[in-house]
């Protein structure tokens, strides 16, 4: 059972928590101008290391906000979690308590 | 008004067998459905002039620290997320407040959506009540890391609920949807069942 | 006095150094990379191959499924592939001279709402068409053919049907390995355990062999069978994959007398179970949502998986866990294998079997044989290539592949 540290809510049980794969996977620039091959590429080939592997999670059970998290997949450690919230930018990070 | 005489409660039925469930005593537990509280969704930019306005118009700011409630007057504004809140007020106050709240907000980008059929609410009281919960709940709910005014969004049993800590007896309040009410009740009233019983001594 | 210990029974393989050199290498001594050295070498007589394994023989997911054999899937291209292999699984106990317990006493697989049963019937027909037997069984059938499931109307996923494969069943999954392995062996085929592939060896865009944890070895070709850690040997290569790796668990409970008198699965309740011939309720979890290679999932998952089982099968009640374990499963977008060449010359790829890896051992052996001999895939994985994903040719099989995907 994995304890995840919510940005916002603080650390909460995995049940709580949706995952939502690789993270900092852009949508293309110009879909449009794409190959086959390329588009396809983006739509199904994700990254898959044993290691370190940044990743996404919602808060689905609690605030549903979507972040950041560094997870080993071996040791299922995580090593950080962060918030890429919009509104988190430039504001001081919530307190967790 | 027809509205009022047809409405049902998710668990206005159940009203006779929570009081019969419900005991008194050191070890005591009582349970009971609050139901149609008005619940207004309420989303918007945390730290722009809308919030101002609404902390104006309410008398007192939107909590932003996350899982903490403000009490303004007769409503309850909990906190849902870094620009959500839910704001809790008694039957019957929907309209009024949300007349308010979207006076404040004007034209910035933001919401107020009656949300009070959603969800009922039940009150779970007594000196055993935190054990009760601890049973299905993951959250440390010790008073060093949970106490009156705070919140969470978590799961109890299966179920995902809105978790509030009125006072230190402690009572707490659990918004739960209608659907899932009848579940979480039953669910409820297993765990509370030990407390009906003089505790086992050795 | 002195106590002599027994005789070690005899070695079902041998053990060799690796040679400097062979026609095929295939990184990864599980069930399918056994089979593929097997029909290598019984199919096309190929005998100079390798087979490179990191731990020891057959200790993945070989060691750690729920044995489950069956060829009920949906589409044609896979119902051919699983139905290949359902009826090499009913010769080679006798061509393996191997008795490895395979035991066809039916599957079954549970509907529970009125999208299930026209799911349930649909597959039905589409697996008569395809030459597969299957039967669409109502409640009181079910009843009949397995006691022990709870088919009473007031549950709250009440079994309104089921559809039935007579020849699916299970096999003992260790003695498979072992009796494929020992055949290998014999057709001269070495099998080399504690051998982890590190690299490979590349003139230009073609793979000429491994780069090893015991020495660089050549190969006219590599073919990779490496289940749930493919990705990251494709990644040496420099190959991405289509496949992410995820935990999933799997439980047994103590020995128990015989209760169970097939395979039970429900995508709905999410279980399926069977009785091993020792007696041990065996339980497939469902899969973790996150990526791990960890060989061990969530607790939440053995709890639900347990709930589950018991909403059936009442009579489990008072059965205890065992043990619980867990491997590393592959899973493509479509749930469906990738068999076949690679955009790197002499490098073949096996991989993304999810949860249908075990059943269909033999077909992915003797189709991955047969697109390393040849360099062209069998007419039976030619639809599983690696292309697919560009040319959008998916084939979708999240509805019949099993509870986990």
């Amino acid at each position: 059972m994995l304890l995840i540290a919510c940005p916002w809510c603080g650390e909460r049980d995995e049940l709580e928590f949706h995952y939502g794969g690789q993270a900092h996977v852009a949508y293309p620039a110009d879909p449009e101008g794409l190959s086959d091959a390329e588009w396809g590429e983006y739509l199904f080939v994700r990254d898959n290391p044993k290691g370190p592997f940044a990743e996404r999670w919602s808060h689905a059970a609690g605030c549903r906000r979507w972040f950041n998290v560094v997870r080993h997949t071996v040791t299922h450690q995580i090593l950080a979690s962060q918030s890429n919230h919009p509104v988190a930018a430039g504001q001081p990070k919530p307190v967790i308590a | 008004m027809t509205a009022d005489t047809q409405r049902r409660s998710p668990l206005g039925h159940l009203a006779d067998v929570l009081a019969a469930h419900s005991t008194g005593g050191e070890r005591g537990v009582r349970l009971r459905e609050v139901p149609f509280l008005a619940q207004l969704d309420l989303q918007l930019h945390p730290h722009g002039p809308a919030a101002e306005r609404i902390a104006t118009a309410l008398g007192s700011p939107l909590p932003t620290e996350p899982n903490t409630v403000t009490e303004p007057g007769s409503l309850q504004v909990v906190w849902l997320g870094p620009q959500e809140w839910l704001v809790l007020g008694p039957d019957g106050s929907g309209s009024a407040t949300a007349e308010l709240l979207r006076a404040a907000l004007t034209d910035e980008p933001g919401s107020v959506v009656d949300v009070s059929a959603n969800r009922t609410t039940l009150e779970l009281s007594g000196p055993a009540a935190r054990q009760v919960l601890e049973k299905g709940c993951s959250l440390d709910l010790h008073p060093r890391a949970f106490g009156p005014g705070r919140c969470a969004q978590t799961l109890l049993g299966k179920v995902q609920v809105i978790l509030h800590q009125v006072d230190a007896e402690p009572t707490y309040r659990l918004l739960v949807r209608g659907s899932f009410a009848q579940y979480l009740t039953d669910w409820l009233l297993d765990a509370m069942e030990e407390y009906r019983h003089p505790r086992l001594t050795p | 006095m002195s106590h002599q210990l027994p005789e070690h029974p005899d070695w079902l393989w041998r053990t060799p150094d690796p040679k400097r050199s062979y026609d095929v290498i295939i990184v990864g001594a599980g069930g399918h990379g056994l089979a593929t050295a097997y029909y290598l070498a019984r199919n096309h007589g190929i005998t100079n191959v390798a087979v490179l394994e990191r731990g020891w023989l057959a200790g993945g997911n070989m060691a750690r499924n729920t044995t489950i054999i069956r060829s009920n899937y949906l589409c044609e291209e896979s119902a051919a592939l699983y139905e290949h292999a359902l009826k090499l699984w009913e010769v080679l106990p006798q061509e393996l001279e191997y008795d490895f317990l395979f035991s066809q006493r039916g599957v079954l697989n549970l509907a529970h709402t009125l999208q299930d049963v026209r799911e349930g019937t649909r597959r039905v027909n589409a697996n008569r068409l395809g030459g597969v037997d299957a039967e669409w069984l109502d409640a009181d059938q079910v009843r009949a053919f397995c006691p022990i499931v709870n088919t009473s109307p007031d549950v709250r996923y009440p079994v309104l049907g089921a559809t039935l494969q007579p020849r699916a069943g299970i096999a003992k999954h260790d003695h498979v390995a072992w009796a494929l392995a020992r055949k290998a062996d014999q057709y001269g085929v070495d099998l080399i355990q504690g051998c982890e592939v590190t690299g490979f060896l590349r003139e230009g865009d073609r793979v000429v062999g491994v780069r090893t944890s015991r020495g660089p070895i050549s190969a006219g070709r590599v073919a990779l069978a490496a289940a749930g850690h493919s990705s990251v040997l494709a990644d040496l290569a420099g190959l991405r994959l289509p496949v992410q790796s995820h935990p999933l668990q799997a439980l047994v409970s103590e020995l128990l007398e015989p209760v169970h008198p097939t395979v039970v699965m429900s995508n709905h309740v999410h279980v399926y179970v069977s009785q091993a011939h020792k007696g041990e309720l065996v339980m497939g979890a469902g899969v973790d949502s996150y990526n791990g290679y960890g060989q061990r999932g969530s607790f939440h998952q053995i709890e639900h998986q347990m709930a589950a089982a018991l909403e059936l099968f009442p009579i489990f009640a008072r059965a205890h866990v065992l043990r619980t374990w867990g491997g590393i499963v592959d899973v493509t977008p479509d749930a469906s294998p990738i068999i076949g060449p690679t955009p790197i010359e002499n490098l073949y790829l096996n991989c993304g079997w999810g949860t249908g890896g075990f059943k269909a051992t033999p077909a992915s052996g003797w189709v991955y044989a047969h697109t390393i001999a040849t360099g062209e895939p069998h007419p039976l994985n030619a639809p599983f290539a690696l292309e697919r994903f560009t040319t959008g040719a998916l084939i979708d099989e999240h509805g019949a592949a099993a509870v986990a995907h």
